[in-house]
C-alpha cells in the first residue's frame, strides 16, 4: 500500500470490511512505513475536507467544521511525519482511532453523502494491512459502533446501516488481500534473489576453488566473461584484465587462433544444439610461454546470448609424468631385453659348460638337451644323432618325451629332412603337413631343428619344439643355430675323449697286473686310485714279478704325462721291465736297460721314474735301485717306519748313463715293504717331506698285514672324493714261518723252485740238518713235480706242512689224477720218495690226490743255507 | 746266488765235452738243458762229462735227462761220466736211483775226463 487515506471529512463513509490482514509478515514494515502511511491518511483526509470546501457542495454542510477537522487532520498528519519512529505500539492505534473519530466528525459536519462513509475504508484498509488480524477487528469494530453512532445522530434510515458498516468492510478487505498477494510476490521475489545471489555466490566460490581454469566467452563478440582464480594463475592474466578482452589474443598461441575461430563459427552455426568438445593444444601464458592443455568446450545458448565457456588444465605436468613413464616402460623394456640377453647369454654358457664336460656323450647328452630346451624357453627338446645315414634319438627333455621316433633314415621325418638338408628347418606344424611328415610330435605347434655338423659331416640332429601359443621365430632358429655349434662341438669332443679314454683305459687296464701273483711265504697288496677328477688315465703303475728261486721283483714307476702317450709308455716300460727281470737280471742293469730305452726312444722327452726291488724270502733280504722315485717304506711290527733311503739316481730317461746303484737291506719275517707314487702323498701347498712324515705316521702303529695297510693308507691319506693325481700302493710282508704253513702254488714248472725255497725257511725254522733239509726238499719237488704235471688246467697244488716237535708232516694236495709207475720217471720219483721219507702215503681220489710224506729230524739245527 | 735257476756251459776238452750245469735242475729245465746238452755233444766227440759239482738240487726229471743223455750217447757208442761230489745232495740222489749202474760217477771233473779218455 503506498498511499494512505487522507482525512476522514463528515460522515457517510461506507462501514469497514471486517478481514483482510495479512499475517505472518508483521515485521515486514518497518515502523517508518506504518507510520508515513498513517500520516498520509491524515494528510489525504484534510485534502479531501480541503477540496469539498472548495468546490461547491450541499448547504448543509458546516463549512467551518470541516474547515477545523481539515486542519487538524493536516496537523495530525504533520505531527505523526514529526515523531516518526516513536509512534508505535499502541500509540498508532490510537492515532488510527483518532482518525475513525475525525472521519465520523467529518460525515457528521457533512451530512447525508455516499461518498465520506466511503472514508472509513481507508482506516479498515490501514488496519488489516499494518496490523494484526485482532488489532484489525477491534478497529473495524470502533469504526462501526463510530458510523453508527454518526448515523443515530443524523437521524438516517436505518436500513442504510449494514451499507454503511458493509462497504467499508468489504472494500477494505478486498483491497487489502490484493495489497497482500502484491506483497507476498515482492517478498518471495525477495527471497528468491537472495537465493540467487547465494547460490551464484556459491558458484563463483566453486569455480574459483576449482582446480582447474574456468573460462567463459560471449561467442558473438569473443569477449570474456568468466575467469575464475585458477585462470589467472594458469594464464598469468587477472580477472580483471581478462574479463571482456578477446579470449582469441587472450589465451591463443598466433598458431591456435585459425583453430579458435573455427570452432566459435562452428558453434555460431549450430544454433540450439549444446555442443562439449574435448581438445588437447597448446595455450599460451601471459608471459608468453606455451604450454599443452586439455580443454573441455562447452557452446550452449542462454537466451539469445551462445557462450562457450571452457574448463582448461594444464597437461604440462602429465605430458612430463607420460613421458616419464614412457622413458620407464623403455628403460624397463631394455632391462628385460638386457637381462633375456644375460640369460641367453648364460645359458649358452651352461650349454657350452654340458659340452666341454670331460665325459662321454652317454654322460653329456641328456645334459645337453636339458640346457638347451632352457635357452630356448622350449617345451621340449631332442637330440638325434647320426650314424651311417641313420638317426637315432639319443636323448630327449621335457614334453617330447616318447612322441619322437626312435630311428630315422635321412630324408624321413622332420628331423631326417634337417639332417639331409643339411639346413636348419623351422616349421609351425599347419605346414608340417603339407611336408608329408610322419606324425613325430603332432601335439608340437612349433618346430625347429637344426643339423649338428662336425666339419662337414652332419653328425646328428637338434629338434625344439614349443606347444601352441609359442611359436619359433628367426631369433629363435639364430639362438638354436648358436646352442647346435655347441653341442656338435661337445658331441664331437666326448667322442674323441670317449674314444681316448676307453684305449687309455683298455692300456690301463693291461698295464696293471689283473691279479697278484701267489708268492709263497709272501703276501702281497695292491691299490690303484684314479684321479678324482675323471682325468684321464695317468702313468703310474705297479708290478710284481715272481722271479726264479721263491724271489720277486716289486715295481713301482710313475711316467710323466698323462693320457694315451703315458699308458702306452707305461705298456712298453712294463714289458720291457718283465722281461729283463725274468732273464734274472739284478735291478741295477735292469734299470740300465730301460734307461737305454727311453734314452734312446725318438721322443726323448719322455722320462720315468721308477722304483725296483727283488725281495728274496730265503735270506729274507731286499735289494732295490731307487730311479728318482719315492722311497719304499720298510713297517715291522712294534718300529717305527722306516724309509729305504740309499742313493736315489736321476729318473729313467734323463742322462745316457745314470750309473744306478743297488742298496740292500733286511725283510725279516714279519715285515712289509711299501711302495707308492707319489699322489699318496703330494698335496696342494704341502712340501714333500711333510708329505712323507705324514704317510710314516699313518703307517704307525697299524700292523704289518698288506691288506689293512693299504686300506688304512689310502683311507687317512687320500682325501675325500679322490687325490688331485693317480695313486698306486704296494705293499708286500715276508710273512713269519710257523709250525704249520700252507700255500698254494701255480700248477707250472715254475713254481716248484718257489716251493723248494718256501720249504727250505720252513725247514730252517724247523732247525732241521743241511742234509735232511736238502733230502726233504728233493722228495717233496718230487710230489709236487707229480702234482704240476698232473693238476687240472688252472687249477693250484697245496704245499702243508706240520711241525710236531721233531716230526715233520708234509701234504701235496692236487686237482689231478695220480699216475702210478706208469713210466720210468716216475717210478723214480716215487722211490725217491720212498728212500728220503720215513713215511710216504699217496691217496688217490676223484678229485686230486694227496701225497702225505713223514720224516723224524735227528740232525740238529743248521744256521746255514 | 743265481739269477737263474739253471745255468749251463759247454765246453770242449781234447775230444771231451764238459757240460757244467750249475743251479737247481728240475722239470722246469731238465728238458731244455737235456736238449742243450746233446746238441752240444758231436758225433766225433770221445764222450760227454756232465759237470755236477756246482749244482745244487736235482730231482727225479734230472735224472730222466741223465739216463736220456747216457740212452742216446752210448747208442753213438760215446761214453757219459758224471762228476758229483759225493755227500752231497745231488750224489744222494744219484745214489738212491742207482745211476751207476747206467752210467759212471766221479767226485770231480778231472777223474771224469781221465776215465773217459781210457
Amino acid at each position: 500500500m503506498r498511499r494512505s487515506p487522507g482525512f476522514r471529512l463528515g460522515a457517510g463513509i461506507p462501514r469497514s470490511n471486517p478481514t483482510g490482514a495479512v499475517q505472518g509478515l508483521p515485521e515486514l514494515f518497518d515502523l517508518r512505513v506504518k507510520v508515513r502511511s498513517l500520516a498520509y491518511l491524515f494528510a489525504a483526509g484534510a485534502l479531501l475536507a480541503g477540496i469539498t470546501l472548495v468546490l461547491p457542495h450541499s448547504r448543509e454542510v458546516d463549512d467551518t467544521a470541516v474547515l477545523l477537522l481539515a486542519c487538524a487532520a493536516l496537523l495530525v498528519s504533520i505531527l505523526l511525519l514529526l515523531l516518526g519512529e516513536q509512534a508505535r505500539g499502541w500509540r498508532l492505534h490510537a492515532f488510527l482511532a483518532a482518525g475513525t473519530l475525525m472521519i465520523s466528525l467529518v460525515n457528521l459536519a457533512v451530512g447525508e453523502s455516499l461518498l465520506y462513509p466511503l472514508l472509513y475504508s481507508w482506516a479498515v484498509l490501514y488496519a488489516f494491512y499494518f496490523f494484526p488480524m485482532r488489532a484489525a477487528l477491534a478497529h473495524l469494530a470502533f469504526i462501526g459502533v463510530a458510523y453508527a453512532v454518526v448515523l443515530v445522530i443524523q437521524d438516517g434510515p436505518l436500513v442504510r446501516w449494514p451499507l454503511a458498516v458493509g462497504t467499508p468492510a468489504v472494500a477494505g478487505l478486498l483491497m487489502s488481500r490484493l495489497l497482500g498477494i502484491l506483497r507476498l510476490q515482492a517478498a518471495n521475489a525477495e527471497e528468491r534473489a537472495g537465493d540467487l545471489r547465494q547460490s551464484e555466490s556459491r558458484m563463483r566460490l566453486l569455480l574459483d576453488s576449482a582446480p582447474d581454469a574456468f573460462l567463459a566467452m560471449d561467442a558473438r563478440t569473443g569477449a570474456v566473461t568468466a575467469w575464475n582464480t585458477a585462470a589467472e594463475r594458469l594464464f598469468g592474466w587477472t580477472a580483471g584484465e581478462a574479463i571482456g578482452a578477446p579470449l582469441r589474443e587472450l589465451i591463443f598461441p598466433e598458431e591456435g587462433r585459425a583453430a579458435h575461430d573455427e570452432r566459435r563459427r562452428n558453434l555460431l552455426g549450430q544454433g540450439q544444439a549444446p555442443i562439449v568438445l574435448r581438445l588437447e593444444l597448446d595455450l599460451r601464458h601471459k608471459d608468453g610461454t606455451v604450454f599443452p592443455a586439455e580443454e573441455t568446450l562447452h557452446g550452449l545458448t542462454v537466451g539469445d546470448d551462445i557462450v562457450m565457456s571452457a574448463f582448461v588444465r594444464d597437461l604440462t605436468e602429465r605430458r612430463r609424468r607420460q613421458q616419464e613413464r614412457e622413458a620407464l616402460l623403455t628403460e624397463q623394456a631394455a632391462r628385460a631385453e638386457a637381462e633375456r640377453v644375460a640369460e641367453m647369454v648364460s645359458g649358452m654358457q651352461l650349454v657350452v659348460d654340458a659340452a666341454l664336460a670331460h665325459r662321454t656323450t652317454h654322460a653329456i647328452l641328456p645334459d645337453l638337451v636339458s640346457r638347451v630346451r632352457g635357452v630356448l624357453g622350449a617345451d621340449g627338446a631332442s637330440i638325434y644323432l647320426a650314424e651311417d645315414e641313420r638317426l637315432t634319438l639319443r636323448a630327449a627333455s621335457g614334453s617330447s618325451n616318447g612322441r619322437e621316433s626312435e630311428g630315422l633314415d635321412f630324408g624321413e621325418g622332420f628331423a631326417g629332412r634337417v639332417a639331409a638338408a643339411r639346413e636348419p628347418l623351422l616349421s609351425p606344424v599347419g605346414q608340417l603337413a603339407d611336408h608329408g611328415s610322419p606324425p613325430a610330435n603332432p601335439d608340437a605347434d612349433s618346430l625347429v631343428g637344426v643339423p649338428l655338423l662336425a666339419g662337414d659331416t652332419v653328425t646328428g640332429v637338434l629338434v625344439v619344439f614349443a606347444d601352441a601359443p609359442r611359436r619359433f621365430t628367426a631369433d629363435d632358429l639364430a639362438l638354436l643355430r648358436l646352442a647346435a655349434d655347441r653341442v656338435a662341438l661337445g658331441i664331437d669332443r666326448s667322442r674323441v675323449y670317449e674314444r681316448e679314454h676307453r684305449i687309455a683305459e683298455t692300456l690301463q687296464r693291461s698295464l696293471l697286473p689283473d691279479r697278484l701273483p701267489r708268492l709263497p711265504g709272501l703276501t702281497v697288496a695292491a691299490r690303484y686310485l684314479p684321479a678324482a677328477a675323471e682325468a684321464e688315465v695317468g702313468g703310474d703303475w705297479y708290478d710284481v714279478i715272481p722271479l726264479p728261486g721263491g724271489r720277486v721283483g716289486l715295481v713301482m714307476g710313475d711316467v710323466a704325462g698323462k693320457g694315451l702317450a703315458a699308458a702306452s709308455m707305461v705298456g712298453r716300460l712294463r714289458s720291457a721291465l718283465r722281461a729283463y727281470a725274468l732273464e734274472g737280471h739284478d735291478p741295477p742293469t735292469v734299470l740300465d736297460q730301460l734307461n737305454r730305452l727311453l734314452w734312446t726312444e725318438a721322443e726323448s722327452t719322455e722320462m720315468a721314474t721308477l722304483v725296483y726291488a727283488i725281495v728274496d724270502p730265503a735270506d729274507a733280504s731286499i735289494r732295490w735301485v731307487n730311479a728318482g722315485h719315492m722311497p719304499p717304506l720298510l713297517v715291522a711290527e712294534g718300529e717305527a717306519p722306516r724309509f729305504l733311503g740309499g742313493p736315489r739316481a736321476v729318473p729313467l730317461g734323463v742322462l745316457p748313463f745314470p750309473g744306478f746303484e743297488e742298496v740292500s737291506s733286511a725283510v725279516r719275517p714279519g715285515t712289509s715293504v711299501v711302495l707308492y707314487t707319489d699322489g699318496l702323498i703330494e698335496r696342494a701347498g704341502v712340501v714333500i717331506d711333510e708329505g712323507m712324515s705324514l704317510l710314516a705316521r699313518a703307517a704307525t702303529d697299524v700292523g704289518t698285514d698288506p691288506e689293512i695297510l693299504c686300506e688304512h693308507l689310502l683311507a687317512s691319506l687320500v682325501p675325500e672324493g679322490g687325490a688331485a693325481d693317480d695313486v698306486a700302493l704296494l705293499a708286500l710282508r715276508n710273512e713269519p714261518m710257523a709250525d704249520r704253513f700252507a700255500t698254494e702254488f701255480e700248477s707250472e714248472p715254475e713254481s716248484l723252485a718257489a716251493m723248494r725255497g718256501l720249504l727250505r725257511r720252513w725247514l730252517r725254522y724247523a732247525e732241521a740238518g743241511e742234509e735232511e733239509t736238502a733230502e726233504i726238499v728233493t722228495a717233496c719237488g718230487e710230489a709236487a713235480t707229480n702234482a704240476v704235471e698232473h693238476s687240472g688246467a688252472g687249477a693250484p697244488f697245496e704245499v702243508a706242512g706240520a711241525l710236531r716237535g721233531r716230526r715233520v708232516n708234509l701234504t701235496v694236495r692236487d686237482r689231478g689224477e695220480w699216475r702210478s709207475a706208469r713210466r720210468g720217471d716216475q717210478g723214480r720219483g716215487l722211490s725217491l720218495m720212498h728212500a728220503l721219507m720215513d713215511t710216504v702215503e699217496v691217496a688217490p681220489g676223484p678229485d686230486g690226490t694227496r701225497v702225505r710224506m713223514q720224516r723224524e729230524l735227528r740232525e740238529g739245527g743248521s744256521p746255514s743255507a | 746266488m743265481p739269477e737263474r735257476l739253471v745255468e749251463l756251459d759247454l765246453e770242449e776238452q781234447g775230444e771231451v765235452v764238459v757240460a757244467r750245469v750249475t743251479g737247481e735242475l728240475d722239470i722246469a729245465e731238465a728238458g731244455q738243458t737235456g736238449d742243450a746238452i746233446l746238441a752240444g755233444v758231436g758225433p766225433s766227440a770221445l764222450g760227454l762229462v756232465v759237470d755236477f759239482t756246482g749244482l745244487g738240487f736235482i730231482d727225479s726229471s734230472g735224472i730222466a735227462m741223465l739216463f736220456r743223455l747216457v740212452r742216446q750217447l752210448s747208442a753213438r757208442r760215446q761214453v757219459v761220466r758224471v762228476a758229483v761230489p759225493p755227500g752231497g745232495a745231488v750224489a744222494r740222489v744219484l745214489e738212491i736211483v742207482e745211476f751207476e749202474r747206467a752210467a759212471g760217477v766221479d767226485p770231480d771233473v778231472a777223474t771224469a775226463l781221465a776215465a773217459v779218455r781210457s
